[in-house]
């Protein structure tokens, strides 16, 4: 899977395309709206991460002529302009999501893989993960072949740990995620504890290993380490 | 009062005033000059008459008319010689006529007469009338001439600075269309009209930067927070952290997350204030609040809050979509932060308001700061929420008191004033009640 990161801002840049080499995707960075341009002539991406405020042009335009070039490629806007009109914009001129900043990397994350997910396979794809299996598309969740009911909640929850497997993800992060960005603080993190607590319980209870481990202070992490 | 009134009153009384004490001045001149004339006349028949007695010494009459003359003997001779007016009674149509006379003394035969010479004043009468009569006339019609003429002629040099004003009115500084006035014929209206016009560009000018200057503000501050949200992110994937790190880290990213909230607030605040949200749309607020709490179901549940919804009408207002939603979304979560676990909330709509209430404990702070930017209760969740969450960490404490930044109740008020709704908070029975009316 090949990435393009166009954003300004150097740093942040940068740790978008760590963390996403890291969950193996081959990163290329642009910094400005002319490298953007030659790189999207000259390569061809699978996703294109774009800030919308760049030097030497806007992010709109660029979008436009990507969607122009290849239609296939999956966009997501990166943006500090909460405005409603940008994310319409955004989305009528052909981009896929649009996250405003500041964002978490790991929700950055999700929303790529969610998305290549929707492009590569049209909607016949499923995710593994040792012995749970998820089927995206009918938003069933399968442990050793049975199926295993999960609320909504529940069920992006683990949607959001198996995209970020290995990960070190905030509660912050996790909360929004499920919550969206407005809603208060103090309860959302109570309720992620309690909704993390019952997905543990459900999984293990239909013979899943426990794969949810909390690190003091930050959040949770799940996977095989 | 229209300025042409007012200056049509004035002129309209000054000119009735000059004009009355013209009349007078006019009519006391004729009359004067008429009298000057029928004295200087009965002078000179006195002189007639001295001559005529000097000739013969006597007095039959026949010299003169009847009426004009009459010598009347008295005992004394008095030297006085005076004009006065008199009525006298014609003989042939009874009517009374009036006559200037002159009196003086003198001796016939030297006998002491008294000697009064009479001239008729009905012609002078007649004149001063017709003269009179005409006056009016001509100055009554000079002066609604006038009038009419000035009305007129002010409509027409006022008429440049109505269509300023109309202009001026229909100016809208956050639309683009800037303020287009063509140029007068009049020197001041023209000087007017440029001064405004440079106003209004440098409004818009001044608009349009510090639109400029938020957008540019909230990115140039974003875009760090990012930053540093990213590179602690990266940084907690770390297995070496020791756990103060781990907790130094939570609290950067913590406040970090905050100052963007912050940083988001202010914007819409400011965006708000500067008018930057157009599209007004007739919105059902009763219906919408409806819905926000639907979409809260999960943390009404999570803190038990039972629901009263009482719709007696709906509420429909004037306002942007993205702020009706800010609104209430504000109220609500506003309702459930400072509730008591297992409380409840109240929204109760009328024709005229929409309520929502909650149970809480009391303010802390006075009703009528609870609106102001910044001004914080004691936060009744953090301390319901540490009390009750038992997470094996143990990390609630961290988070405990910095979930508010403060804004939620500012921003509240602030699309209140802008879009014509009235918001008021009481506190009675243990209940907090936000209105809008």
């Amino acid at each position: 899977m090949k990435m393009l990161v166009v954003e300004d801002e150097r740093g942040l840049a940068e740790s978008v395309s760590a963390y996403l080499t890291k969950e193996g995707f081959i990163c290329e960075i642009a910094g400005t709206y002319a490298e953007a341009e030659e790189k999207i002539y000259l390569y061809r991406y699978d996703c294109v991460v774009v800030d919308l405020t760049l030097p030497g042009g806007d992010g709109f335009s660029l979008i436009k002529s990507l969607k122009a070039l290849t239609a296939t490629t999956g966009i997501i806007i990166i943006s500090a302009r909460n405005a409603l009109e940008d994310k319409i914009k955004g989305l009528e001129i052909g981009s896929d999501d649009y996250l405003t900043k500041p964002f978490h990397l790991s929700e950055l994350n999700a929303r790529v893989k969610s998305l290549i997910r929707r492009r590569n396979f049209g909607g016949h794809n499923e995710i593994r993960f040792q012995e749970i299996q998820v089927l995206p598309n009918a938003r069933k969740v399968y442990i050793h072949d049975r199926e295993t009911p999960l609320s909504r909640k529940e069920y992006d929850l683990l949607l959001y740990f198996l995209s970020n497997i290995d990960v070190a993800l905030t509660k912050a992060s996790i909360a929004e995620h499920l919550w969206g960005d407005d809603i208060d603080s103090a309860d959302s993190l109570d309720m992620v504890y309690s909704h993390i607590k019952n997905l543990r319980r459900k999984l293990v209870e239909k013979g899943a290993a426990d794969y949810v481990r909390s690190i003091y202070g930050i959040g949770y992490k799940f996977g095989l380490s | 009062m229209k300025l042409l009134t007012k200056t049509n009153r004035v002129y309209l009384s000054f000119s009735v005033g000059i004009y009355l004490l013209t009349a007078l001045a006019f009519y006391a001149i004729i009359k004067l000059v008429i009298y000057d004339e029928v004295e200087s006349r009965l002078l000179v028949e006195k002189r007639d008459f001295e001559a005529y007695i000097q000739a013969h010494n006597s007095w039959q009459g026949g010299y003169f008319v009847e009426n004009k003359i009459s010598v009347i003997p008295v005992t004394n001779a008095l030297p006085t010689e005076d004009f006065k007016d008199t009525l006298i009674l014609n003989r042939y149509d009874h009517e009374l006529v009036p006559f200037r006379e002159l009196t003086y003394y003198t001796r016939i035969n030297g006998q002491a007469h008294r000697v009064s010479i009479r001239k008729s004043l009905i012609q002078s009468y007649r004149l001063i009338e017709v003269i009179t009569v005409s006056m009016v006339a001509f100055l009554s019609l000079l002066f609604l001439c006038s009038f009419w003429f000035q009305s007129r002629l002010s409509g027409q040099l006022w008429q440049p600075f109505y269509n300023t004003l109309a202009k001026v009115r229909k100016f809208d500084l956050s639309s683009s269309t800037p303020l287009l006035l063509p140029a007068e014929e009049i020197t001041e209206f023209n000087e007017l009209n440029d001064v405004l016009q440079k106003m209004s560009e440098k409004l818009h000018q001044d608009y349009q930067s510090l639109k400029e200057f938020t957008e540019n503000a909230s990115h140039e501050i974003q875009t760090p927070l990012a930053l540093i949200n990213a590179r602690v992110e990266q940084l907690i994937q770390s297995e070496t952290l020791t756990e103060s790190q781990s907790y130094w880290l939570d609290e950067i990213y913590r406040a970090s997350r905050r100052m963007s909230k912050l940083n988001q607030g202010l914007l819409l605040l400011a965006k708000i204030e500067n008018r930057q949200f157009a599209d007004v749309d007739l919105v059902d607020l009763y219906v919408l609040i409806t819905e926000k709490l639907y979409d809260m179901e999960e943390i009404l549940q999570h803190k038990q809050l039972r629901v009263f919804t009482k719709g007696t009408a709906t509420f429909p207002r004037m306002l942007p979509v993205t702020l009706a939603d800010v609104l209430l979304s504000n109220l609500v979560s506003n309702a459930i932060k400072h509730n008591v676990t297992g409380g409840l909330i109240r929204i109760e709509s009328t024709t005229d308001q929409l309520c929502i209430s909650n149970t809480g404990p009391a303010p802390t702070i006075t009703p009528d700061r609870l609106f102001e930017r910044f001004k914080k209760g004691r936060d009744a969740t953090a301390s319901i929420s540490a009390a009750m969450n038992d997470t094996e960490e143990g990390t609630a404490r961290h988070y405990a008191p910095t979930n508010s930044i403060g804004l939620g109740l500012a921003i509240v008020k602030q699309i209140g004033d802008s879009y014509g709704l009235t918001i008021s908070y009481t506190y009675a029975e243990g209940e907090h009640r936000i209105c809008l009316r």
